[in-house]
Formats: C-alpha cells, structure tokens, sequence
C-alpha cells in the first residue's frame, strides 16, 4: 500500500529547481525568556518536499519558519537552504530567493495584482517582457483570468486574495517556499479547495516547503513529513504521516494527533490502494444460471447490474436472477457510487451516509472495477502500511 | 481708537457715491476697485505657498527622521506642539529683533505653525500601513529604503495629504495676519478699511476663495496619486 | 555682536514691561505692569463667552449627529469651511456688518463661530469611535437614546471632547490677541499699538499671551487625561493597533 500523497507520488520531480533544507541546531533565544523559543532544532527536508511544522501556539513553528529567511536571526545553530547556510548570505538577497506566504496574505494594497505578483522579479532586475510573461503564467497557474492583473487588491476576494499570494511567492521560481498558516484566514469549505488547488501545483512544481499550521488534519493532508513540535521549541517527532499515525513518539504527540488517529489514516489513501472485491456484474438479458454462479463467487451478496459500457445501474433483487435470464428488476440503485481515486475517509463517510454496506467502484470511465465495503475499509484501518 | 476710524474714513474711495457713504456692498466700487487687491492677493499666494512648502519638507526630513528612530517621534511632536501653541501674532513679534518686519517673519512663523500638522499626519500616516504588507515586503526581500519609499509612502499618502490640505487651510487664514509683522497679504487690504462692507467682502472672500480652490486642487492632486483608492470592489 | 546684545536688551526691557508699570513713550498714560491687568481680564472675559457660546452650540449637536451617525459629511464641511475662513475676515465681517452691535459681542461671536468647527468635529468623532459593541449592549439591556448617550457615549467620547475643547481654546485665545484691531482691548493692545507701548511692549506682551496660550494648552491636557475613564488608558496600546484595521472611512482631522 502506497500512500496516497500527491507530492510524493504524482507529477514529474522539479527537484532540480528546488533545494534541499536543513535545520542544524537551530536555537533562537529572546533576552529575558527562561526558555529558548526554539530549541536545538535539527531536521532535514529533501528537496521538493513539503515538511509541516505543527504543534500548539507557542511551541515555536512560525519561529522556526521565520528564521529560515532571517525574519528572526538565529541565535545559535545553523539553517541550510541547498547546503549553503543562511547567516552567511545577506538578507535582502536572502529573501529574494525564498518564497514567502504568511496568513493575512499582505498584498500591497496600492499596486494592481500583476505589479504585485512582478514584485520579486524586478528587484531581481528581470527585464519588463519576461516579468510580464511570467506574471500571465502564474495567473493562469492559479486560474484567474489574466485581466484579474489590473485589478487592486480590494477588488479581490477572500479566496483569490490568497492565490495571488502564493502567485507573488512563486513569481521568481524559488527554491524554497515558506508558508505560515496560508489557507488559515479562509472558511472551511475554500480552505480545502485551495488546499486541493495547492496540492496540484506542487505536484507540478515540486518546491521544497516549509509549511506551518496548528491544524493536525492539515498538515497530514498536506505533508510529506511532519515536524511535531511541543512547548519550548521542541521537535517531538518528524515523521511522515503514516508513521505519525500509526507510531506516535510521545504521549504529547498521542494527543496532539487526536484519539481518532486511526481514523485519520484513511485520510492518506485512496481507494485505489485497497484490494477491492471483484463485482458480479450482469448485464440485462444475460443468462441466469451464468449471473448465480458469480455471485455465488462474489463477496457481495447481490449482484450489480451495469449497461454496455460496463457503467453501474443498481443491485439487483433476487428474482430478477431467477429465471431464465435477467431482468432488470432492482433492489436498489448503485449509489453511493465510490471513485477509484476517491480519499477512503470520504468513501466511508459516503457508505454510512448511505447506510449501506458497499458500494461500487468506478474509474475515470465510469466502468465498475470493483465494490468497497466497509469491511474493507476497517481493515485498511487496522492494517499497517508498507514501508511504514 | 478714534484716529483710526477717522483715518479709514478719509482713505475710503469716495468714487462710489451713495452705495459707498451707506456702507453697502457696492458693485460698482468692487469693479472700479477690484486691481488694488492683486497684488496683496498674489503676496498672499506667495507667502502662503512658500511657508507651507518650507514646512512640507522639513516635516518631511522629521518624518524620516522619527520613522528611522522610534524613539525621536515623541519629542519632536512636542517641539512642533509647542510652536503650534504659540499665537502666531506673538511670535510675529518676538522673532521682530531676529528678524525684523517683513516676509522672513512672516514665513518663519507660518512654517513654525504647520509643522506640528504636517509632521503628525505623516507619523499618523505611518501608522495607517498595514503591519502584514510590511512583513510581505521585507520577507520578499525589499530592503528598509524599498520599503519605505516603494510601499509605506505610497500608502502614507492618504493621511498626509489630509495634513496638506489642513496646513495649507489654516495656513491661508494665518496670512492674513502678517500684515502686523510688515508683510503684506489680504490682510492689510481688509485692515486698511475694517468697517466698510464691501471692502471686507472682496478681501476675506478672496481669502476664503483663495484657501477653497488650494484645498480641492490638493485633492485633486491625492485623487490623482492613489488610482487603488478608488477602485473598490 | 551688537545685534545680540540688542537682542538681549529687547528681552531684558520687555520683561520689565511686564513687571513694571512706565510712562508710555508718547507721554501721558501709564503703562505695563499693573496696567496690563485690564487687558487680561478683557482677554479672558471675551475667551470664556466665545467658548461658552461655542460649547453651547456645537457640544449638543456634535453629540446628537455622533449618537446617529448622519451628517458626517456636513460635519467634515463644515470642519473644512471654517478653517479657510481667517480669523481677521472673520472679525471684520461682523464689525463691518453689524457696527451697531458693541464690539465685545461681535468679536465674541466672530470666535464663537471659529470655536465651533474643531468641537463639533471631536464632538461627533468622538461618540462615533465608541465601540459599537458597547452601545448595542447597552440598547441590549434596554438603555434609552439619552441614556445611551449619557452613560456610555459621553464618558467614552470624552477625551476626544477635551481635545477639541482644547483646540479651540488656544485658537481662541490666539485669536483674541487681534481684537484690539477693532477696539477690543485684549492683551493684543500692546502688541498692536507699538507706537504708545513701545517696542518693550510689543515683545511684553507677545511672551504674555504666549505663555497664556501654553498655559491653557497644559491645563486642558491635564483635564484631558483626568477625563480619561481608567480602562479606556489601558486600552489605549491595544487601540492604537485595532484603529488600524480601519474604523472611520474619511478621516477627520482632529487635535487629541
């Protein structure tokens, strides 16, 4: 079983373009706090990865997060952004070369959407038509239509805002990104189609990013590897998601993760992943005899019918299989029709909605290539993932 | 007192006849009259501009100034407070021995006065940028002059444009005044002949015109610098 | 080096104009010191009815259109108007106007009605920016208009209301210093009528009414913070960031 992580197993790898990044004890100390606001923090993201901070507030991730672009100075310890550390370059160049996300977006409320998304080009002193080409590309990239560019701002929504942003943080092709709380400031339902929106574009950029968030189910969805950190700048644990699922470090992590921790693991793959039940299929006018002895070999007490294209019409009764041939006499029809590359947390929740026990599988098509039951799903659950 | 009176009376154009002698508004005595107001009017304008250039840009260095050091933004609004305090006629004349009668006076204390207005409306200003497009911009890499030129003026305008107009307002009415310092202006127009009606009309409605058409056209100016103020959604 | 000692001498003389009465330099009247004492009551008398006026009028009705919230853009009108109009035109428009009214009265309503712009202004500003949350939980709790107005919205807005008080004030009493142009004899007397008082007389009195002025200016600030309700100081850190997100769409301009 693979998990179900687009950065890791979608899209060709960009990692040329980005950089790896290493926290090599990093430690920041404000004048007068007993305690480091960062402690000692040591972990590597390879690059084109996404590598989350969460924790609790105060434990230190934007802390983190900010000194990788010296926005806070680093007490002691290092950061190195492609094996080159961070306190030896200067700052404004620094910065220049890292993406930069925060939560209330901070567009420049004078300047139109295609002067703020050219920002960091020209203090790199690109020339006026390549600015202009890359603006339209970015535009396009996070689909707004390319006259949004002469607009403010305050013209904007919510939404849009937000995209522009990462736009503005992807106009001089960074290395590497850094993302604080970005999808925080928006409502549920846009928070997860931008984060949708976003997964697809790193499955195509492949930037390594450091993205943090106080939000468990976020950073599972959206991390390669998550970095757990407590109170006192601790790292608890950095690990992928599975592993922090399955093998939480610490009673602290335990709970941070949440007591439906083996719930949330359905989160990270899809239906695809599990071995599905083969589906008696039967078509209208078959023979009889032929339709019992599938379904006599089937897991699934009832047979389904589909039309030519192999696509899911209902369940059939059992009369309908007791003559001659079969009708097409339902029981009940096929919904909940599950998608192969569905989430498994959505196909479960699609089942109970539907207070029925299976349902069958479709591809991009819409022919059925097998049936999910609840079944299966608790033991995706219970199962441990290969590769850990 | 009477001396004074009787001197205005005898100055007072007696071309007009009845209207004149009954201390109406006469059209007729504005019209044949109306050229002994231009040049005072023009001083008027000068001194004016002049003063609340002067004041624009050393209120602009103070800004700078106190935006590079937090800490000199206080006293400085003391200082430029205690000049406002100050009447303007008082210290006409105590700058009289430094001085003397004349524009300096009269412009040294017209600048005194605006400073406290200009300087507080670009801190004011300052304050107004919003705390995340400045963590953008220096997280983007824009350097402290970059931002402070490419971002917090351009946004600071709105409220020291506001200061501009207020200066430039009150600026306009303390001109009339610098006739006591040896300066001229609508002021000595509208002393030279206090109780004759048409005579106060013309200079303080020139005034008034004058302060009216310097405020629209400064807003005019800010409606032509911020194109993002008026595009709303 | 001369002009210096001058300088030094002006002063020096000026402040024993103050001090000390003497002849006046055209011969006859006495002078300075004691006889300054008229002046000052003239000055104070003709400030306090103009503010007395001023109050009266623009105290209510900045009150009444802050509590409803109309009539912002006459309050920013008016605010603008009376700040093109000079002082001196101001004056004169009444004396000219109406010289059969003594010209105590004309001058005292000529300042009125400068007084009146900066009150109405920190009047209406000043019960707009009371949090909106306070005034609906107390129309919540069943408080009437006025009683809205007079346990939430006054004490609230008052800071704001001294501001104005306070501006005006100092204008006024700035103001005050050019009556003597039209027979009022205030403290401008001296200043203005150089030839009877003398050079000492005219800086005398300039540092008098300054110091008048200043004097006005920190009393009136004191009364400002003793105004000030407790929790409103404390506040006053975290307010500073919140106006930030943006309370009053047009900004008027006031003194705090």
């Amino acid at each position: 079983m693979t998990t179900a992580n687009s950065a890791q197993t979608e899209g060709p790898s960009a990692s040329l373009q980005a950089a790896s990044l290493e926290f090599r004890q990093a430690t920041k100390r404000y004048d007068g706090a007993d305690r480091p606001a960062v402690n000692e923090l040591s972990l590597e993201v390879p690059a084109g990865e996404i590598c989350v901070l969460v924790g609790p507030s105060g434990c230190g991730k934007t802390t983190a997060m900010r000194m990788v672009n010296r926005m806070i100075d680093i007490t002691s310890g290092d950061i190195l952004v492609g094996g080159e550390s961070v306190r030896d370059r200067d700052e404004a160049d620094l910065r220049r070369h890292v993406g930069y996300v925060i939560q209330q977006i901070g567009l420049f409320p004078h300047r139109t959407i295609a002067e703020n998304i050219a920002t960091v080009p020209k203090l790199l002193g690109w020339d006026k038509r390549r600015t202009a080409a890359r603006v339209d590309e970015l535009l396009d990239l996070i689909g707004l239509p390319a006259e949004m560019g002469g607009r403010y701002p305050a013209q904007l929504s919510g939404g849009q805002r937000q995209r522009v942003g990462v736009a503005r943080a992807l106009a001089a092709d960074p290395p590497v990104m850094l993302m604080d709380e970005p999808f925080g400031a928006i409502d549920p339902i846009n928070r997860e189609r931008l984060q949708n929106e976003f997964l697809r574009l790193q499955a195509e950029l492949r930037k390594t990013i450091v993205f943090v968030t106080h939000d468990i189910d976020e950073a599972i969805k959206m991390g390669d590897r998550i970095a757990v950190m407590q109170e006192g700048g601790h790292l608890a644990q950095y690990a992928p998601p599975a592993e922090l699922l399955m093998h939480p470090a610490n009673p602290f992590v335990e709970d941070f993760v949440g007591a439906d921790r083996a719930l949330k693991r359905l989160a990270l793959q899809r239906v695809r992943d599990v071995d599905l039940w083969t589906a008696p299929l039967v078509h209208a006018g078959d023979p009889a005899p032929e339709a019992r002895a599938k379904l006599a070999a089937a897991e699934v007490p009832y047979a389904l019918l589909v039309d030519d294209g192999d696509r899911p019409l209902g369940w059939l009764s059992e009369r309908a299989l007791a003559g001659e041939q079969v009708s097409a006499e339902l029981s009940s029809d096929p919904e909940p029709v599950v998608e192969l590359d569905d989430i498994l947390r959505d196909a479960l929740s699609d089942l109970l909605a539907h207070e029925v026990q299976y349902g069958p599988v479709v591809d991009h098509q819409g022919r059925v290539v097998g049936v999910l039951s609840i079944e299966l799903l608790s033991h995706a659950i219970a199962e441990e993932p290969e590769g850990g | 007192m009477i001396e004074l009176v009787f001197a205005q009376l005898q100055r007072r154009d007696r071309s007009g006849g009845d209207c004149v002698a009954d201390n109406g508004i006469c059209p007729d005595w504005i019209a044949d009259n109306f050229d002994r107001y231009l040049d005072p009017f023009w001083q008027h304008v000068y001194l004016t501009l002049v003063s609340v250039a002067i004041g624009f840009a050393i209120a602009f260095a103070l800004a700078l100034l106190a935006h590079r050091r937090r800490w000199l933004a206080p006293p400085i609004t003391q200082v430029t407070g205690i000049l406002y305090t100050l009447p303007s006629v008082a210290v006409f004349f105590l700058l009289l021995p430094l001085t003397g009668r004349g524009n300096t006076t009269a412009i040294i204390a017209l600048v005194a006065y605006s400073l406290l207005i200009l300087f507080r409306n670009f801190m004011a200003g300052f304050d107004n940028v919003p705390d995340e497009s400045k963590d953008a911009g220096r997280g983007m890499g824009l350097s402290y002059r970059q931002l402070l030129w490419q971002v917090e003026l351009p946004l600071a305008l709105p409220e020291i444009m506001a200061g501009l107009r207020i200066a430039v307002t009150t600026t306009v009415g303390l001109t009339a005044l610098v006739f006591l310092a040896g300066a001229g202006g609508l002021g000595e127009a509208l002393f030279a002949d206090i109780n004759f009606r048409s005579n106060v009309l013309v200079a303080g409605g020139l005034a008034v015109l004058l302060a009216v058409v310097l405020d629209l056209l400064i807003l005019a100016l800010q409606w032509a610098l911020t194109p993002w103020m008026r595009a709303r959604a | 080096m001369s002009t210096t000692l001058a300088f030094l001498g002006d002063f020096g003389d000026a402040f024993d104009y103050i001090f000390h009465s003497r002849e006046s330099q055209a011969g006859g009247a006495r002078v300075g010191g004691s006889e300054l004492l008229p002046l000052l009551w003239t000055h104070l008398k003709v400030t306090g009815a103009a503010m007395g006026i001023a109050i009266a009028i623009a105290l209510p009705i900045g009150l009444a259109l802050g509590h409803t919230g109309r009539g912002a853009f006459a309050t920013i009108s008016v605010s603008n108007v009376g700040r093109a109009v000079p002082s001196i035109a101001l004056i004169a428009f009444f004396v000219a106007f109406f010289p059969r009214t003594p010209e105590f009265w004309n001058v005292t309503v000529a300042l009125a009605l400068l007084a009146i712009p900066p009150i109405l202004t920190n009047a209406f500003v000043g019960v707009r920016q009371v949090s909106r949350d306070a005034v609906d939980a107390a129309r919540g709790m069943g408080m009437s208009g006025t009683q809205i107005v007079r346990s939430v919205e006054l004490p609230l807005a008052l800071p704001l209301i001294f501001g104005g008080i306070k501006t005006s004030t100092v204008n006024v009493i700035a103001t005050a210093t050019i009556a003597p142009l039209v027979g009022v004899l205030t403290l401008g007397d001296p200043i203005i009528s150089g030839t009877v008082h003398g050079r000492a007389g005219q800086i005398g009195a300039s540092i008098v009414v300054a110091l008048l002025a200043v004097l006005a200016e920190l009393a009136l600030s004191a009364v400002q913070r003793a105004v000030t309700p407790t929790g409103v100081k404390l506040e006053k850190g975290a307010s500073a960031r919140a106006s930030r997100l943006g309370t009053l769409k047009r900004r008027i301009q006031t003194v705090p």
